[in-house]
């Protein structure tokens, strides 16, 4: 199986801080792959660089075999990488109905005129229906998105990313915030989104007992390299890892 | 989870209030004021209303500030003037010219949003303030064009399918015509993807690029728009007055626009008609404090934007919802957990 997305040795530097050394992983599709590590080890900036919004200063990045390093953010988003944040980012003065048409209206990928003089615009194919049932919660399309409360507009999140149809999500920690009921329907979406439609999944959380639970694959990040790659089994009893985490125990 | 999920269309009784009212206003106002001067006053609000549409697409929906309006507005005027007046020896029909204009103006607007929008949030506003201020300079000062600050006269009135437009009762039911159809226009923009990508861009940046929303493109594409309709609205307020001059189009003229746009409720197509008319109407009631109206125009535009940034569409809308919840008790909402 190929690979949805390839790293190829990225570096990037934030003056004297090293935010990334010669990263190199692979995302396929349909799994969910975990990116742990410390406070401050990268894992955002990792996400940045993905989706565009930084630019390396060394290494690839490549979407289905074609690279994208120089492709903007929002043509990376229109090629199928779609993205939730760590405090979701809504339109907070429209309402839900024209927060989550955003996310079809990337999935429908019609351009301006069309979706002004056509009919296809505003338009959720069904998607939505099936989406919210593995949420568990319902809303008045009328309101504005602050009458929903922080967990239910962190799974929105992921629904409206969801909607976009994309072919690699990046999900940047899902369960902070959210209550148990919800936090397992966080994690229905995302087994849904790999199993049921084959995207591949980067998901940054620290909740161990998800990361644990949904991750096929985990990539451990510390001081911005990888210090280890492999099933959370192999990770679970990695030296470098337990180290990273709990601190190195001094013995002579 | 039962009832909510298809996409649920507003109430069309509003819709239909608002149409209602809109009728009764073409037809109450020929009625009352026929052949007078409020008539005219009226029509320029019309006209005016055009420019601040185009405003509400930057201001409300985009959330940029601008004042370029009056600028694309003067260019329309100017356009129109000479094409249509025999300054020289061109003799172009009016309702020509005016087809003309849309793409000549498309492509001015254009051009300039793709340099002016490279900066962004209040530098962008201070520049579209020089371009309204080169643009003034450029029109008083520039004679062979237009006409320095005589201004061009002898401007013929517009010519539909052989019809003249003699009287401003004429005027006045094409004009409501035309706006109904500027304002429907916006309207549909609000409700499609242009609309929706400007208000990702207003409200989150960051959001709007990773839904793929090419943020720079859209903001020239809105600029476009504010520009074309400011410049059409120009070359009808040219053919409407059959004179124009350069003292029209200063930054001082500008902020009116802004009020239109901002009094009624940046983001509701009725409320910037309704400002609109205030604003117009408003100086020809109170002529006498004449000198005080920029004074007036600064402070407003500061307490709206502070107390009411929603304009009266906004307080309208939460006195209704206010008194909606007191006489039918609480709203039912979709229902929490299913």
């Amino acid at each position: 199986m190929n690979p949805i997305l390839r790293l190829d040795g990225i570096c990037k530097n934030f003056g004297g801080v090293v935010a990334a050394k010669d990263i190199t992983f692979s995302v396929y599709p349909g799994r969910v792959h975990g990116l742990i590590g410390p406070n401050g080890a990268g894992k955002s900036t990792l996400m940045n660089i993905i989706s565009g919004i930084y630019t390396p200063d060394k290494g690839q990045i490549y979407f289905d075999e074609k690279e994208i390093t120089k492709v903007p953010d929002y043509k990376r988003a229109r090629m199928g990488i779609g993205r939730t944040f760590q405090t979701p980012r809504f339109l907070q003065r429209s309402n839900i109905r024209d927060n989550l048409l955003l996310g079809a209206d990337l999935g429908n990928q019609i351009g301006y005129l069309e979706g002004y003089f056509g009919k296809k615009s505003a338009n959720f194919d069904g998607d939505l229906a099936e989406l919210m049932e593995i949420a568990h919660f319902s809303f008045d399309w009328e309101d504005d998105i602050s009458a929903l409360p922080f967990g239910q507009r962190k799974l929105l999140e992921i629904v409206r990313s969801l909607l976009a149809k994309p072919r690699v999500m990046l999900v940047d920690e899902p369960a902070a915030g959210l209550n148990s009921k919800e936090i397992e329907y966080a994690m229905d979406l995302l087994n849904m989104a790999a199993e049921k439609r084959g995207i591949g999944i980067i998901l940054i959380e620290h909740s161990m007992d998800m990361i644990m639970d949904i991750c096929k694959e985990i990539v451990v990040i510390n001081f911005g390299c990888v210090i280890a790659n492999g099933t959370p089994e192999e990770i679970a009893s990695d030296e470098l890892v337990i180290e990273a985490y709990l601190g190195r125990q001094e013995d002579d | 989870m039962k009832k909510k999920l298809n996409l649920g269309k507003k109430p069309p009784l509003s819709a239909i209030a608002l149409f209602a009212a809109y009728a009764l206003f073409v037809a109450l106002v020929p009625r009352f004021f026929s052949g007078g001067y409020i008539i005219m006053v009226i029509n320029l609000a019309l006209i005016y209303s055009i420019v601040a549409y185009g405003i509400s697409i930057m201001l409300g929906m985009g959330g940029h500030l601008l004042f370029s309006g009056i600028a694309f507005m003067g260019g329309g005027a100017f356009f129109i003037a000479n094409l249509c007046s025999k300054r020289f020896d061109i003799n172009m029909p009016t309702w020509a010219a005016l087809l003309l204009l849309i793409p000549v103006f498309a492509v001015i607007a254009f051009i300039l949003g793709l340099v002016l929008l490279k900066l962004s949030g209040t530098y962008f506003t201070f520049s579209t303030i020089a371009l309204v201020q080169v643009c003034f300079t450029i029109y008083n000062n520039y004679k062979p064009l237009f006409g320095g600050p005589d201004g061009i006269a002898g401007v013929p009135t517009l010519k539909l399918f052989g019809y003249s437009f003699s009287s401003y009762t004429a005027w006045f039911y094409f004009l409501a015509a035309l706006v109904l159809a500027v304002a429907l226009l916006v309207e549909r923009l609000r409700r499609t993807q242009l609309g929706r990508s400007l208000a990702s861009v207003r409200d989150n940046e960051t959001a709007a690029k990773t839904l793929g929303v090419n943020v720079y493109m859209t903001k020239v594409i809105a600029f476009t728009i504010a520009g074309v309709l400011a410049a059409l609205a120009g070359g009808l307020y040219c053919l409407h007055s059959k004179y124009v001059s350069a003292d029209m189009f200063t930054y001082n003229n500008a902020t009116q626009y802004i009020i239109m746009a901002m009094l009624g409720g940046v983001n509701s197509s009725a409320g910037i008609f309704v400002g609109s008319l205030l604003v117009a109407v408003l100086p020809e009631i109170l002529r006498s404090f004449e000198r005080y109206f920029q004074l007036f125009w600064g402070v407003s535009i500061v307490l709206l934007m502070v107390f009411m940034p929603t304009g009266l569409a906004g307080l309208f809308q939460r006195l209704t919802r206010r008194l909606t919840h007191r006489f039918a008790g609480k709203k039912e909402r979709g229902g929490k957990a299913a």
